[in-house]
């Protein structure tokens, strides 16, 4: 008997395809001993399928013609329900494909990263790899996610935020509050989207203005921070939980302009790249960092991966200033592409092993949370006649 | 004609739906079947209890519609054949024999099904049998005993999931058809150990359950007079409990509760491998544990014996009975190689089950909720709690109880006897309402001008309002309602 895994990737997100490449590569890599992998793909249009096909990344150049072939599937939002299910055409109710015993999500950005699925797993109660709901909302929000590490003592840079009604309500008044935080030149970025998109350098107010315009037609949510010119980005992975956690090698990804942009991220590189994901971007691994720096990035990142609860592995993205020579920590992604494979590679640990312990944590958060108490038994309308009105308990 | 068929049919659906139902609560046994039936054999006939029903609805398994199916069977056998033979005539009275006596069919049909059941049975056993050869590295952990099995397979189970996934057989699954359930529908490749709690009704059960499950560390609670109709005497009690250790290879583990007199009297132990026996009282223990502290944080006591010296533990967990549990679960996650900072940290967490033995303070008084508690051993063991729990000097104990219930002639002699208990070790007893008010008092007239009689638990709770100062400890035992809080 094997542990029934519930690969599920796509999503509703720009990143659906990039979750793709890190799926197959990650099934590749699931033990066929212990386990067995069922496929689930959401779709753009938020519809879930599964099927042997979704696995071959050459299928998906033909998306239609692969969900045609594909059979749709749902699972119910119902506690302690594992199954999933053939959607439509039972007789006598859905028939079910597999039970599941774990889900791991390699989905990213959007709706997929920011807690909306984890949600609902966490209401089926299924073990899932991966942060909770908590971690990966507070984790892809850009704004949550610095306040919460400048909480904890931990350096970010100087951010202003506003909200998109503020922005339309009253332009001039969000620049002036600005420029009374921050000087330019700054980077404007919506709050929550992953693999650099809606983000636009600003060096002046006119800038500014544009820069601002094009994020609120992406989200509500806008973050404007300090832009460092003289800019190094580190990156660095972490596994484990809030117990235990080590981090990997350090990298530093190769940019072709001022910013990391999505060509870079994902289309650099030889032959094959396209398929490859972050696996092929360029990048110097390890980091060419000075004396105690490598150290000093790791120790940050494993308080990093503590400060906002996570679980699992995630790659925290690094700033040093070259100018002042500050190390800052720019963001978290809590389900990185390709899980980092390729650091964890480098720091001794294959991704067979790496994920043998990613559901042995999301089996232990499981087991930890089932010996928490989240109900005390009793029925307070059963008292209610008793002295005890609504909205207020006699003493 | 057809529309009295009809009738005959609807009647006799009803009737049978009756007679399965009452079947399957009698755990399909044609004996105690019988016993209920003789017990108000014309109103079981007519079905009348289907006006008041049972609680347990009436579960459709496939067993039940194999019985279905073949009593149906044998009465439209029986009726045709009754037609065929005397014409309509007997055929009207072969009906209402049906209806009156399908219970006959549906034994009769259960019987007959038997071997069916049997190959069943069996192919269940061997594929659970084939599930376990394919997880080599699963560690079995057997636990047995008069009393105690069931709270040492929960504090196990707690104590090794700090650290590893723990399969554990449910609450009542304690026979081996529960256990190749368990196995069939919940063992999972990443379970690391697996914790069987042995059950026994007559000798031999419990060593068919080790044939199947074949454990490496076995753990005996206890030795009692309990079920002694079945088995006859204490020797043959404790020689079905020692199955477990017999079923032990010889590099696996016996733990046993030297406290037990059952086991201590024991000449010998057919264990191959290693044996480990432990107490609080015994001297022979090689696991002794001492110092045992009752406070209102609750109980601290030490445990020597193993590789890690001398052990604190601490727990909310109280009463010796409870503790001796403990030191057994521990003593097994010690040899299944927890550190002991994990068995220190899992018992710890260990949570005592409300209103049995839990412990709390309100506006500073000390109250120990034992309110579940049913029997004398308990009660002697919340009154040994009441005694030794530390307290501020000049502290108030307090005992609220009503004394015990459904004990049957031996209810006056218990209660009296408790209250003389309660008068050695109480400065307070209030009695709830009358059903043992006599005998209580009786027991503790002693107690003089601190003895309080309440007709209620409301009166009762309202006269602790009033007795109990900060520092004090109040004890409620026994028997409490549902409502009480």
């Amino acid at each position: 008997m094997k542990t029934k895994v519930g690969l599920l990737f796509g999503g509703r997100s720009v990143e659906n395809e990039i979750s793709v490449v890190t799926a197959v590569q990650t099934s590749e890599s699931l033990d066929a001993d212990r386990y067995e992998v069922v496929p689930i793909y959401i779709s753009k249009q938020g519809r879930w399928y599964t099927g042997d096909g979704l696995l071959k990344v050459e299928n998906y150049r033909d998306l239609t013609r692969l969900l045609a072939s594909s059979s749709e599937v749902y699972m119910k939002p119902l506690y302690g329900d594992y199954n999933l299910y053939l959607n439509g055409g039972g007789l006598f109710g859905d028939k079910v494909v597999a039970t599941l015993d774990v889900i791991l999500p390699t989905l990213h950005g959007t709706n997929c990263e920011d807690g909306t699925v984890q949600g609902v797993l966490a209401s089926i109660g299924i073990p899932f790899v991966g942060c909770g709901v908590l971690a990966s909302a507070n984790g892809m929000d850009k704004i949550t996610m610095k306040m919460i590490l400048r909480g904890c003592g931990i350096p970010v840079v100087d951010y202003f935020w506003f909200n998109d009604k503020s922005w339309y309500a009253d332009r001039d008044k969000v620049a002036d509050a600005l420029e009374k935080t921050l000087k330019y030149p700054v980077i404007v970025k919506p709050a929550n989207s992953g693999s650099s998109v809606g983000i636009r350098p600003a060096h002046n107010r006119e800038e500014f203005f544009e820069a601002a315009e094009y994020a609120c037609t992406f989200t509500t949510r806008i973050i404007v921070e300090r832009l460092i010119t003289a800019l190094k980005e580190v990156n660095c992975s972490v596994i484990g939980n809030y117990e235990e956690c080590e981090a990997s090698v350090c990298e530093v990804p190769q940019r072709s302009g001022e910013i990391l942009t999505y060509e870079d991220k994902y289309k650099g590189g030889g032959k094959g790249a396209k398929s490859k994901g972050m696996r092929s971007t360029k990048r110097e691994l390890p980091a060419k960092l000075a004396d105690g720096e490598t150290e000093y990035i790791q120790d940050l990142a494993c308080r990093t991966f503590r400060a906002l609860s996570c679980d699992g592995v995630a790659r925290i993205d690094f700033m040093k200033d070259e100018d002042d020579r500050r190390i800052y920590v720019n963001e978290i992604n809590t389900i990185p592409g390709s899980l980092s494979s390729y650091l964890w590679d480098a720091a001794g640990l294959p991704f067979d092993k790496a994920i043998d312990r990613l559901i042995d944590i999301a089996l232990a958060r499981s087991r930890e949370e089932s010996f928490k108490i989240t109900d005390f038994g009793g029925n307070i309308f059963k008292d209610l006649g008793k002295g005890a009105r609504m909205g207020k308990f006699s003493k | 004609m057809i529309f009295l068929a009809l009738i005959f049919y609807a009647l006799w659906a009803v009737s049978l739906r009756y007679d399965i139902w009452m079947f399957q609560q009698n755990s399909y046994m044609p004996s105690r079947y019988y016993t209920w039936f003789k017990s108000d054999w014309l109103a079981n006939s007519l079905s009348k209890g289907l006006l008041s029903p049972p609680k347990v609805p009436l579960v459709w398994t496939r067993r039940v519609i194999r019985i279905v199916a073949v009593s149906v069977a044998l009465g439209l056998l029986l009726l045709s054949l009754s037609w065929k033979l005397g014409g309509t005539a007997l055929l009207v009275v072969m009906a209402v024999l049906v209806l009156l006596l399908d219970k006959l069919l549906v034994v009769l049909a259960n019987l007959i099904l038997s071997p069916v059941e049997a190959l069943i049975r069996r192919w269940y056993y061997q594929d659970a049998r084939r599930i376990l050869d394919s997880h080599p590295d699963l560690v079995v952990i057997g636990v047995t005993g008069s009393y105690g099995k069931t709270s040492t397979k929960n504090y196990l189970y707690r104590i090794l999931s700090e650290k590893y996934n723990v399969l554990v057989t449910p609450g009542n699954y304690n026979t081996t058809l529960g256990v190749v359930r368990t196995i069939r529908e919940q063992l999972k490749p990443y379970h690391r150990f697996f914790i069987v709690e042995m059950g026994a009704k007559q000798p031999g059960d419990i060593r068919e359950i080790c044939r199947l499950v074949r454990p490496t560390v076995g753990i005996v609670t206890a030795v009692g007079p309990m079920h002694l109709e079945t088995f006859g005497s204490i020797e043959n009690v404790r020689r079905t409990k020692f199955e477990l250790l017999e079923a032990l290879p010889e590099d696996g583990v016996g733990i046993v509760n030297l406290d037990s007199e059952g086991i201590a009297s024991a000449k010998s132990f057919p264990c191959r491998g290693r044996l480990l026996g432990f107490g609080i009282r015994s001297a022979e223990a090689d696991y002794k544990a001492g110092d045992v502290r009752y406070s209102p944080n609750g109980t601290s006591f030490t445990l020597e014996g193993g590789s890690d010296g001398r052990v604190v533990y601490h727990t909310p967990v109280m009463g010796e009975g409870n503790v001796l549990d403990i030191i057994g679960a521990a003593v097994a996650a010690e040899a299944l190689g927890v550190e002991v900072g994990a068995r220190k940290t899992g018992v710890s967490k260990l949570a005592a089950v409300e209103h049995r033995l839990s412990i709390s303070t309100r506006g500073g008084i000390t109250v120990i909720d034992d309110a579940y508690n049913s029997n004398p051993e308990g009660a002697a063991m919340a009154l040994d709690v009441l005694q030794r729990i530390e307290a501020p000097e000049g502290a108030k104990r307090i005992v609220v109880t009503p004394g015990f219930v459904e004990m049957g002639p031996e209810q006056d002699r218990a209660c009296e006897e408790f209250g003389r208990h309660i008068a050695e070790v109480a400065d307070g007893l209030i009695v709830v309402n009358r059903l043992n008010r006599d005998a209580l008092c009786k027991g503790a007239g002693s107690m003089g001008e601190a003895l309080y009689i309440a007709e209620d638990l409301r009166e009762a709770s309202a006269m602790v309002a009033r007795l109990a100062l900060p520092g004090d400890i109040v004890l409620y035992e026994n028997d409490l309602p549902d409502s009480f809080k």
